[in-house]
């Protein structure tokens, strides 16, 4: 449709609106409702500008302008909201003239007229929509003379998010943001005029995504609390990476000053999250930040750790690796370890000439399909069949499914992005939850949007998957017709399908008899990218449970805490040679030889596969880590102390290898990410729990680093034990007692929460990176209950 | 040029020799320096609550063109609040070495809390006694570090060597 904004001409796809021409012309109009990836309403009214169009008579022809020869332009009476206009053929739009100013400085002034003038203290402030476009389109002074509004200041929406109710100008983003993006609607208007507040309900923001609405309110009304009052928004050192926290590979920003990563926010990355990260990756960053940090490396001495420099800790490492040699020496990195440090792990078991090299937490099997899904693919589906927790998994696969169900197919981009109004997004539009089948062995969130809900006992998801497969039941029959017939199926699988060989075989039979796409829900950031790089063990004697029970003499263990369980503690206290890398002092700390202080998250250089097998480069924020180094920095300082320019010395040298093998550079990955197949590797093993009374469950929050995330602890309460309430009588327990107990060998410290909706006779609690997710025994008789309430920072 | 010149040099030399001299003999006899003189920053407090001005908002870090000043802020506890507002300044650093005393803060402050007063006598010895934090500018703080350590170890009062007219601007500021 040919447009014309101001002097500039345009040719758009019908359905496009009014404020997307204008911005696609290169000018700017004010706008606080609108957002990206949401239905625009028109409520600020700032968007105004006078919109004409030509009219046609009832022959279908033009009508003329006598004076030019032109189609006659029909000016609206008034000045539009161009957000809710959808552009016409001909359609004129004026944003420079008198009148479109007058309209947008009045609205402006009415905004101001109870928005309080306290930017100075305002954590928005600098960064705000209101105080930018007020300065470019307000008049400068207000008419408005009197008192302005007075409410609540600091009310408490959650734990997490701090509402100011004085500086909300209802905008009605975040309202609509709950409904229309998790459908969870926890918020709303409350009274009418300039009386109306936001408000919930129940306490809190029962919502994974919630921390969502601090980005997208256009003033200070919404703020996090756990980055409240902590700096100015120009003070902070912006960093663009991406989260560790769970296999998606979510943008974000890590806004860190003086050191401190100060707070995390969603950034845009239209294939992956959108805008949009879950509440896990944006407040659990504060345990970053702990006091008790490990700064320097720590070699032990008379049975006490002590600081040292780099090489001493690093001679100590060699002159015992001398004796170990060959097979006798393990390395294990956690499965968030970077592309990079995975490529140093292998080039140093090399040089070592060990086989014994793993990456851990992983499953019994690939989590690389076949015929993997993209997060696109999740969003357009015609069928989804999710085998999984995926709301506390891996969240975002559960906002990509919400997509689907609106039936929305994401918006072309515009040459300014995003679409601002997508005109095809409404608010409370109908769901299709018939196209959204669940299957999980308790009740999960995203069972409340789905169509048809599947409870099976946990550990026979291969006999559920056979059932479906040869049809024997009719909602197995009905499912897998229904994906057959769809013309874009995905099956999602998570933790409990890929903990077995057999189911996930089985679920690979399912997807290649219906032709639907897959998605395996790995373990960690960059449990797909380790797999395809092969940090795999030569053999499956080798694996890391195999070298925690002796197969190895000498160890280096990269982010995980073996020594949780007691009688793996015995065996490690006998190895020649434990080498610990890691942030905190723990279990496994206190029995190793050498302690060697790693890099967080946030603070690596380095590229994660996410699920869909996309590389997506990691970026380091200014964080004052000490003398930590990532595992290429172990792998040069060991070099070094072995005489040795080892490969994978360091991210660039990784990245060199890495690219004669991907022939893709890694310096120069685009935001979005690269796509590159890969196949799945020699992951072998490994022999989870077939039976157990508990089940270990994937959680958003991680649960290694709760007790140090103060905020986040609050608001959850702890790690819980869930279970049924004839089970929480027969243990003699109670809502809210925090016990100590034996699971799995591993002493675990928990909350109780007793709810109808756990399955009677299983226990759930979280998985640990030691203790993936999966069935296993808790010994009830170890119960301890503890007499203070759980410490809330 | 001509001798007329030259004697008309002379005289105003000579003219100059029977005026009132300009210098004092400073440490002994103190400075005058003028109200809108601007020394060493002073915070300041409302003086009817005796709440600080500061609300932490960091906006003099912002303007400071040498990067002098670092402010950290906290949210104020409601029963015993610091400052009078939301949050006030946990953290109030400025590195007197680092500012070039050029006022820049002082316009920026939206509260007034900042303000050059008259203090010019900062020489010290260690470079980190030359960042002043908040209980060393704070309103009834006389004199610079080294000098009120000097008054300490000598048991007597801070001895400030300039004497000033009042400035409306530095309220509660006794010299």
């Amino acid at each position: 449709m040919k447009v014309k904004v101001n002097d500039v001409e345009l040719d758009l796809p019908p359905g496009t609106s009014a404020i997307d021409a204008v911005f696609a012309a290169g000018y700017d109009v004010p706008y606080f409702c609108s957002q990206e990836y949401m239905s625009p309403i028109g409520a600020c009214r700032m968007c105004l500008a006078v919109v004409g169009a030509p009219r046609k008579e009832r022959d279908g022809s033009w009508i003329m302008d006598e004076a030019t020869g032109e189609p006659k332009i029909f000016y609206f009476p008034n000045p539009m909201a161009t957000c809710t206009t959808a552009v016409m053929e001909g359609m004129v739009i004026d944003t420079l003239s008198d009148v479109t100013k007058k309209a947008q400085g009045g609205m402006m002034e009415m905004h101001l007229i109870n928005h309080p003038l306290d930017c100075p203290t305002c954590d928005k402030g600098g960064a705000c929509e209101l105080q930018d476009r007020a300065y470019e389109y307000g008049s400068g002074e207000s008419r408005f003379v009197f008192t302005k509004r007075h409410n609540e200041k600091h009310h408490a929406l959650s734990d997490l998010i701090t509402l100011d109710r004085e500086r909300c100008i209802h905008c009605k983003r975040c309202v609509r943001y709950f409904e229309e993006v998790p459908g969870d609607e926890v918020l709303d208007f409350i009274e009418r005029g300039g009386h109306t507040f936001i408000g919930t309900v129940e306490d809190g923001l029962p919502s994974n995504f919630s921390g969502n609405i601090t980005d997208i309110c256009p003033v200070g009304a919404l703020l996090d609390t756990t980055s409240r009052f902590r700096g100015r928004n120009w003070e902070y050192d912006h960093t663009r990476s991406t989260s560790l926290d769970d296999a998606s590979g979510s943008a974000i920003t890590i806004d860190a000053r003086t050191g401190r990563i100060e707070r995390i926010k969603g950034a845009l990355n239209t294939q992956v999250n959108k805008n949009w990260i879950d509440d896990g990756t944006r407040f659990g960053h504060e345990y970053v930040d702990s006091g008790d940090r490990i700064k320097t490396p720590l070699l032990r001495k008379n049975g006490k750790l002590e600081p040292v420099t780099w090489e001493e800790a690093t001679h100590f490492i060699a002159e015992k690796l001398k004796t170990l040699s060959g097979d006798a020496l393990g390395i294990v990195l956690r499965s968030d370890a970077t592309l990079e440090e995975g490529v140093a792990a292998k080039a140093l078991a090399d040089h070592l000439k060990t086989g014994q090299i793993d990456h851990y937490p992983r499953y019994a099997s690939s989590v690389i399909p076949a015929n993997p899904a993209s997060f696109n693919d999740l969003a357009t589906a015609g069928a989804i069949f999710v085998m999984a927790d995926a709301t506390e998994e891996v969240p975002m696969i559960d906002l990509r499914i919400k997509d689907a169900l609106k039936g929305v197919n994401p918006p072309t981009l515009m040459p300014h992005g995003v679409p601002i109004a997508d005109l095809r997004l409404k608010e409370r539009m109908p769901r299709k939850t018939n196209i959204l089948t669940v299957a999980a062995p308790y009740r999960v969130d995203l069972m409340k949007h789905a169509g048809q809900v599947i409870d099976y006992k946990a550990g026979t998801e291969a006999q559920l998957l056979q059932q479906i497969l040869d049809g024997s039941t009719d909602a197995g029959k009905a499912l897998k017709e229904s994906l057959t017939a769809a013309d874009n199926a995905v099956i999602v699988l998570g933790a409990f399908v890929l903990n077995s060989a057999e189911a996930s075989k089985l679920a690979d039979d399912l997807a290649k008899a219906t032709g639907a796409k897959l998605m395996k829900l790995g373990a960690m950031a960059n449990s797909f990218g380790l797999e395809a790089q092969d940090v795999l063990p030569a053999k499956s004697d080798y694996s890391y449970p195999n070298m925690l029970a002796g197969s190895a003499k000498g160890l280096i263990v990269s982010g995980l805490n073996p020594a949780q369980n007691a009688e793996v503690a015995q065996m490690l206290g006998g190895l020649e040679l434990l080498v610990v890398h890691d942030l905190f002092e723990n279990e496994t700390t206190a029995l190793a030889h050498v302690v060697l202080p790693a890099k967080s998250g946030y603070e690596k250089e380095g590229t994660v596969v996410n699920l869909e097998g996309r590389y997506l480069s990691v970026n380091a924020a200014p964080v004052d880590g000490g003398q930590a180094v990532d595992f290429t920095g172990v792998v040069k300082e060991l070099g070094d102390a072995l005489g040795e320019r080892l490969e994978g010395r360091s991210v660039r040298s990784s990245r060199r290898l890495l690219k004669k093998e991907l022939e893709l550079d890694l310096n120069d990955l685009p935001l979005e990410g690269t796509v590159v197949a890969a196949k799945s590797g020699k992951v072998s093993g490994l022999k989870p729990n077939s039976s157990g009374n508990a089940l270990l469950v994937p959680s958003m929050v991680r649960p290694e680093y709760l007790s140090r995330n103060p905020h986040l602890l609050a608001s959850t309460g702890g790690n819980a034990l869930r279970l049924h309430p004839a089970d929480a009588a027969s243990y003699q327990l109670s809502n809210h007692d925090v016990i100590r107990v034996s699971v799995g060998g591993f002493k675990r410290l928990l909350s109780v929460h007793i709810s109808e909706s756990i399955p009677e006779g299983t226990l759930l609690l979280p998985a640990l990176p030691d203790q993936p997710a999966g069935l296993v025994q808790v010994d009830v008789n170890s119960i301890r209950k503890e007499q203070f309430a759980l410490e809330v920072a | 040029m001509s001798v007329f010149d030259i004697a008309k040099g002379m005289g105003v030399t000579l003219g100059h020799l029977f005026k009132k001299p300009v210098t004092v003999t400073y440490p002994e006899q103190p400075v005058d320096v003028k109200p809108r003189f601007r020394g060493r920053h002073h915070l300041l407090r409302h003086p009817d609550t005796n709440l600080e001005k500061c609300i932490g908002c960091s906006l003099c870090a912002a303007a400071c063109p040498a990067y002098a000043i670092y402010v950290e802020a906290a949210e104020n506890d409601p029963d015993h609040p610091t400052s009078a507002g939301e949050r006030y300044a946990k953290i109030y650093e400025i590195n007197m070495l680092r500012c070039i005393f050029c006022g820049f803060c002082e316009e920026a402050c939206p509260t007034g809390a900042v303000v050059l007063g008259h203090e010019f006598e900062l020489a010290d010895f260690k470079y980190e006694d030359f960042v002043y934090g908040k209980e060393d500018m704070l309103v009834g703080t006389k004199g610079s570090k080294w000098q009120r350590r000097e008054a300490e170890k000598k048991g007597k009062d801070v001895k400030i060597g300039f004497t000033s007219g009042p400035r409306p601007e530095l309220e509660g500021v006794d010299y």
